[in-house]
């Protein structure tokens, strides 16, 4: 099978927990960064615990997410710290009104072709604050990171319902996470037909458009012959009366004293977020040996 | 075929809506592991041209719920995790399409090829902008950043993969909707 869920049944309190509890919590904790706008290290780093802890806990295989933690490293480290470190930008305006020592500082170097020149310095308060910015972002990843690890494709459907969506809402949610592994399947039949005529997918080469050209063989196919097939179930939900009277589900989902606890836990670091930001807390904060580091 | 309403949701919207954000997802992860240059995390993929002949072959809420769903399911089974905003960016990158429904008749006329081209690109900057700059409000990175390093390499490299496959979609599908007869 080309795609198939990494969920796996695993006896862990993460997915004990009603998915319902976890969707919500997430929702909370990305509200308290990007609704909050902490940027306190002091507050950060608590988060940052119990990010590392639940992730710790849903004990997911390493060979399953090795190559999302490669690419969160790459991107959090490379695009992040570094764009922080270098530029100072995209966090609070105290970053950029900077007096901190400087640590390191380039002479002017100059692009050839279009000279441009590029002065790069580097001060002890950009160092920290990359170093602030990478554990923000890194909180949200680690949290978001086992979901699809962790809850079964086959509860998205009822979770949904049961959040509030309506049953049309839902039940899409449902027939999209079922629709996966049978395109993957269909396209991987696909593949092999067009090898079996000769069509070589290791060897797209060429300028960008030549190389579009040639993917069509694959999507072409693969898409018109979902659309038959939806025509088909479309037919099959009409007969069945789809969506003429409310729709039961096969799972029921009932919330547990653990999940109040959990869903009241994301809530209330919310609430503390918003709270802390409305009397003036969270901002961006560096201690004060930094500014008083020896500088060149 | 195009003379239901813009904005109706009924078994049809349903099913499409679930096919489209499944082959999003499915051929965006087979394409995820190619980055655009001078992009941060943005990747180069073909499906966007999927996702904007659903939008434009079944309307705004299938274009919606394909870019929306497709991305979280992409990104799912890549394993990069939960980024709402790209997610509404995508979203945004299907609905937009899916306004141009009423006014295709003939999938293979250049005229209305030309304008679900046309509303494709106007839904990869809108769908891309708010991406990009929720980026820069949530993710911490500058403007320069969110319009050099995302908005203008992901608008660029979707736009050219839409030129190219949508037409050919377009051209398919009224082979299929002369074969179906619906």
């Amino acid at each position: 099978m080309l795609v198939a869920w990494k969920y796996r049944p695993r006896n862990t309190i993460i997915q004990r927990l009603d998915p319902r509890a976890r969707l919500i919590f997430l929702a909370c904790l990305f509200a308290s960064f990007a609704v909050a706008q902490i940027w306190d290290i002091r507050l950060l780093f608590p988060l940052f615990v119990l990010s590392m802890v639940l992730y710790l806990l849903a004990r997911i295989e390493w060979r399953d997410i090795k190559r999302a933690w490669t690419f969160f490293l790459i991107f959090i480290v490379v695009i992040v710290g570094v764009n922080a470190l270098l530029s100072g930008r995209g966090g609070p305006m105290s970053v950029l009104q900077d007096t901190s020592p400087v640590l390191i500082q380039t002479p002017t170097l100059k692009i050839p072709g279009v000279n441009w020149t590029i002065h790069i310095t580097i001060t002890a308060l950009r160092v920290f604050f990359a170093f602030t910015q990478m554990m923000r972002m890194f909180t949200m990843a680690i949290l978001a990171l086992p979901i699809p690890y962790t809850i079964d494709p086959s509860v998205y459907g009822v979770s949904f319902r049961r959040m509030g969506l309506p049953d049309k809402a839902s039940f899409t949610m449902d027939l999209a996470f079922r629709f996966i592994p049978t395109l993957g399947r269909d396209f991987a039949i696909t593949v092999d037909a067009q090898r079996a005529r000769g069509y070589e997918m290791e060897s797209l080469s060429g300028g960008i458009v030549s190389r579009l050209r040639r993917l069509a063989p694959l999507i072409v196919p693969v898409t018109m012959q979902a659309i038959l097939t939806g025509e088909e179930v479309i037919d099959a939900m009409d007969l069945r009366a789809f969506g003429v009277r409310p729709r039961t589900w096969l799972r029921e989902l009932h919330y547990e004293r653990r999940d109040y606890v959990f869903i009241g836990l994301g809530v209330a670091i919310l609430v503390i977020s918003i709270i802390l930001r409305w009397i003036g807390y969270g901002t961006f904060w560096a201690p004060d040996w930094i500014y008083h580091l020896t500088g060149k | 075929m195009n003379d239901s309403k813009l904005w109706e949701f009924k078994t049809r919207q349903v099913v499409y809506g679930a096919i489209g954000a499944a082959l999003y997802g499915v051929l965006s992860w087979l394409t995820n592991v190619v980055p655009l240059p001078a992009a941060g995390n943005i990747t180069f993929r073909p499906a966007v041209a999927v996702l904007i002949f659903f939008g434009a072959a079944f309307g705004p809420w299938v274009g919606l719920i394909a870019g929306l769903v497709g991305n979280i399911l992409g990104d799912a089974i890549s394993g990069f995790g939960f980024w709402w905003h790209w997610d509404v960016g995508n979203g945004i990158m299907g609905l937009i399409p899916g306004l141009a429904m009423l006014m295709i008749r003939d999938y293979r006329k250049p005229r209305d090829i030309s304008i679900a081209v046309g509303f494709g690109i106007v839904g990869i900057l809108v769908g891309m902008l708010f991406a990009s700059v929720m980026e820069k409000l949530t993710g911490g990175i500058d403007w320069a950043t969110a319009i050099g390093g995302y908005w203008v390499p992901a608008s660029i490299g979707n736009t050219i993969v839409t030129v190219i496959l949508l037409p050919i979609l377009m051209v398919a599908y009224q082979a299929v909707v002369s074969r179906r007869g619906r």
